[in-house]
Formats: C-alpha cells, structure tokens, sequence
C-alpha cells in the first residue's frame, strides 16, 4: 500500500475527531455487510461475508473422530485462518503466517472459551455421538481473499454465517458392538441436523484513533490507530472474549467506556447479520 | 466427424448440479472400482450429463478484488479459481532485479477447503511450486516484459474450489487479471484440458476422470497468433490419438477465448459507460 502523507493523516484523524469519516460514515457505524451462503457445496456449511472491499471465505466441515480423552462427551473444533496473496501481496509464502496465526488464535479464544470448553460459543456437548468414543470434528477453515481494514469481525461474521448454513448429518449408532471395540456408525445421506447458532457470538473492534475510537475501520484508519480492542458479544449481551491490540497504554476507564460502546453497536451488528444470513439462506433456498 | 466440435457451445443446457449438491456427499468418497467405470455410457453421454466433447458451463467476472491492480473470477463447471494482479511495481528483491524487463512472480495456492478432503498444507508442496512455475512461465511468453524493465508483475491464483482442470482454469483467470490491470500482451493465453477414456477423446476433464487414470493433456495457446505455449501430458497414449486429442484440447482453448473475449468486451462497454464516453 502506498503511505500515507502528513495532509491525508491529519485529514483521516480530524475526520473522527468531528464524528465524519473518510467515506462518510459514523464512528460508530459498520459498513454495509453483504452475506452469501452455501457458496463451497463439498462443505458440511459455507457463507462469504463482503464488509465493504473487505471479502472472506468461512467454511465447515464436519468429520467423524475420537474425543479428547480428558473431555469424553465433547467434540472438536478446530479454527484455522489463512491469508491469501490475492489480498496482499506481502502475503505471498510464508509472509501471510504471523497474521494468519494471530486470526487464528483470536478467533479461537473468542468462540471456543477455555480449555475444558466451558463458555464456548459453541456447544461442544451437542457434538457428541457416543461419550468417549465418536464425536464430531468441526473444522472451521477462513479464507481472507481481500483485505480493507476489520478482517477480524468480517471472519467471525463468515464463521457464524457458515455454522447456521451447516448441516451435520443425522448418525445411527448400532446397538450392538461390543463396549471396547470402536462402535459402528453410521452416517446418513438424507437426514441433516441444522446446527444451533443462537449462542455463536459475533466479534466487535475498536479502534482507537486520537482521542476517539471508531467501529469498522479501512486499512488507512487502521495505519492511524494507537490501540485496538476486540471484543466478542453474544445475543445475550454477554461478553465471551477480549482481545486488545496495539502498542499504545489505555486508561481503564477508556476499555470499561469501549466494552460498553462495543456492546451496544453488537446488538444492531447482531440483528443486521442475522437478517442478511436469513436473507442469504432464502436465496440458496430457491435456487437449489 | 468433424472437430469442430460442440465445444463452442459452451453453454450447455443440463448443468452438473445434481453431482455435486450441498446435501450429496462429495464425489470423492466414490473410489472403489474407478478402472471398471463406465465414463461414456452406450447413449454417448458422460457422468455429469455432458457429451464427449462438450466443455463445462464457464463463468467469469472481473474485478473482484479492488485492492489489486487487476483481478477475476474464472469457473470452468465446479472448479472456481481467484487471480489477482499486482504490478508493475519496484522490484522487492534488488537481487532480482532485472535492467532490460519486468520480473513476472506467481503463486499458486489451492484453500483448505477446496477438494473433498481437508487439505492441511495449502501452499508450499511440490504440486503447487510447480503449477506456480508452469503458470509464470507461461505467462511471461505472452506479456511484453521489455516495456517495463527493472518492474515486477505478481500474479497471485487462488483455488477456491478444485474439480479438475486447476491448471487451465488458473491460466484463464491469470489473463483476464492481466488484462484488468492493463498490462501489455501479445495476445491473450487460454488453457483447456483433454483426456482419453473409454476409447473416446473427452473434453474438459473433471476430477472423476481426470483421477481414472487415463491420459490428461493440458494445452495452453495463444489464440490470435495460432501458437502453442503450453502442453503437458501424463499416462500414455497412442500417437495418433495423441494428435486427436490435443486437437481437441486446442479447439477447447479457442472456445475458452471467445468466451474470454466477450468478457472482457462487456467489461470495456461498462467502463465507457461509467466514464461517460
């Protein structure tokens, strides 16, 4: 990306300063979000989120396997991100890594919860075939084709808008294997469960330009920023993570007042993604 | 029979979507007795509904990805490839660097999710270093380097979905990148693949045949020019059938061209429109 001069820096930080970003928005607006699901058909569930010239791809997949011997009645998610060139040529190789594992792992902490999965946003327990045995393996890739600013949100939009699009099919137990042995299972072709997605949060940045912070920011906001906080809300209001960026201290006080901002914009970015979703599953709906 | 074939009409009317629908299970799993498969049954049609030498529905849009100088969407049936352009620009490797032309890089990358099985490394494996390889060198024959010396140009292919034909599909939607960011061409290079099964030469492969085990010529032209840049072919094949085949493949890349040409037509009429010519 070409730099940015001294004029276009103090035009973006006086734009926030007055409430009148760069392309005219709010501080505390999001860009228009667009969502399509279904779009990878060998997928359990897929959706492509666009957030302005932001573009990422989630996927699901769902495979048979063994549970974590420590946690014998919860299945496994695992999130995996990976940046590609397409979005930034820098990515090319191993350059897009470090990004890719940071996604990764903040994503992780903010859907996934704890080690023994206690308060995750998904239920793990749901995942479960036979305790200690089979479980169900969630593997949840993204794919960030297109980068303008606020991919961590874009992705966990993607990511709940995939899990309400999978469909994991229905499995029959045999009831007579021996207790030792692996149980044989068997996986339907025609009957789908819908997964949960009431309890999946979504993710809110903020970035914190000057003396403000602003919602959804472009890659040109975010050269400009001191910190960033990411927080993760779920339907209920409840904070299921946090995350803060950024070199720059911040005063208690200011990440008290930006949870509170984060949780109020959450509950219009909820309802507005949720409508887009049933929109998107519609549209899939007719056309198959 | 002659070989002018119903390649040019690429449009067909029963598409594949009963294969590969979002609650059937992926054509992959089914690799039990793929030597015993009939791939042209007795009516002449093949396992996706298409005859022998039909290509698939292709799609392509242009400027998908705005932060890139040029880029497009190019689907040939199920497989749906990404290419984003970046350049001219200064050379990142001094080293590199090159006083009389352009330096051309490419990266292939194929996504998690885009096969049946999970792959767990997208990038960085020998399949992928070479089709890099073969892409760039492919595309460096068609860009007139000479007008930007001490430049480098990066192609950049993203594989979202892969269902046979990558190689060709990834070549495709590498032009019309190329020609989105406005950089000079000789001509514009289109890629096709062909295969022999059954004792009949068949079109744009899929991945089901394209995994039977029989032979998969790739071949790569520059349309205007008539001349061949690219051409691989694995498993073996009579010579004369070689011919056929390739000839196919090649009236393929001519069908592809138009279709390319079309494309970036409209996009023009669109881009006159906006600035109000």
């Amino acid at each position: 990306m070409v730099g940015l001069s001294l004029g276009e820096q103090t035009f973006i930080k006086g734009g926030i300063d007055q409430d009148l970003r760069t392309d005219g928005r709010k501080r505390l607006t999001y860009r228009p979000i667009f969502v399509e699901t279904g779009i990878i058909p060998q997928a359990s569930g897929s959706a492509r989120v666009k957030l302005g010239a932001t573009d990422v791809i989630a996927s699901v997949k769902a495979e048979l396997g063994k549970p974590n011997p420590s946690y014998p009645d919860k299945g496994k998610v695992s999130i995996h991100v990976d940046c590609s060139p397409t979005a930034e040529p820098s990515f090319e190789g191993r350059g897009g890594e470090e990004l890719s594992t940071e996604l990764s792992s903040a994503l992780e902490r903010c859907l996934l919860g704890g080690k023994s999965g206690a308060g995750a946003g998904i239920d793990l327990s749901s995942l479960c075939i036979v305790r200690g045995k089979v479980c169900w393996d969630l593997y949840i890739d993204g794919l960030v084709v297109s980068s303008d600013g606020n991919v961590l949100d874009a992705l966990a939009d993607a990511i709940k808008a995939a899990l309400s699009n999978t469909a994991i099919p229905k499995v029959q137990v045999s009831a007579n294997a021996p207790s030792d042995e692996h149980p044989e299972v068997d996986v339907s072709d025609e009957e789908f469960l819908q997964f949960d997605t009431s309890g999946v949060p979504v993710i809110v940045t903020l970035t914190k330009v000057g003396r403000h912070y602003i919602v959804d920011a472009t890659t040109e906001e975010e050269s400009q920023m001191s910190s960033a906080v990411s927080v993760s809300i779920n339907r209920q209001g409840r904070i299921c993570g946090l995350t803060k960026r950024g070199g720059a201290g911040l005063n208690p006080t200011v990440i008290l007042d930006m949870v509170s901002a984060a949780k109020h914009v959450s509950e219009q970015l909820m309802n507005k993604l949720d409508s887009e979703i049933a929109a998107a599953e519609a549209c899939d709906e007719m056309e198959s | 029979m002659g070989l002018k074939c119903l390649a040019q009409h690429y449009l067909k009317s029963t598409g594949p979507s009963f294969i590969l629908t979002k609650k059937n299970k992926p054509l992959r799993r089914r690799t039990a007795s793929l030597s015993k498969m009939e791939f042209v049954n007795p009516e002449g049609l093949r396992l996706d509904g298409r005859r022998p030498m039909e290509m698939r529905q292709l799609r392509a849009e242009i400027g998908v990805v705005s932060k890139a100088d040029g880029s497009a969407v190019f689907e040939m049936g199920n497989t749906k490839v990404i290419a984003a352009v970046y350049g001219p620009r200064e050379v990142q490797n001094r080293s590199q660097q090159s006083n009389d032309e352009a330096l051309v890089r490419c990266e292939y990358s194929m996504a998690n999710f885009s096969t049946g099985d999970r792959m767990r490394k997208p990038k960085g494996d020998r399949r992928s270093t070479e089709i890099s390889m073969v892409i760039r060198q492919t595309m460096e024959a068609c860009i007139l380097t000479h007008l930007m010396p001490r430049s480098q140009i990066d192609i950049f292919v993203q594989v979202l979905q892969a269902d046979g034909g990558t190689r060709s599909a990834c070549i495709n939607a590498a032009t019309l990148a190329l020609a989105d960011a406005g950089i000079p061409m000789t001509d514009i290079v289109t890629s096709c693949s062909a295969g022999f099964l059954n004792g009949t030469p068949l079109l744009d492969l899929n991945y089901v045949e394209d995994s039977a085990g029989g032979p998969d010529v790739t071949v790569g032209i520059l349309p205007k020019l008539d001349k061949v840049t690219l051409l691989q072919m694995d498993s073996k094949l009579q010579m004369e059938t070689f011919e056929t085949v390739m000839q196919l493949a090649t009236e393929g890349c001519k069908a592809v061209a138009s279709y390319i040409r079309e494309v970036l037509l409209e996009n023009t009429k669109q881009l006159e429109s906006r600035r109000g010519v």
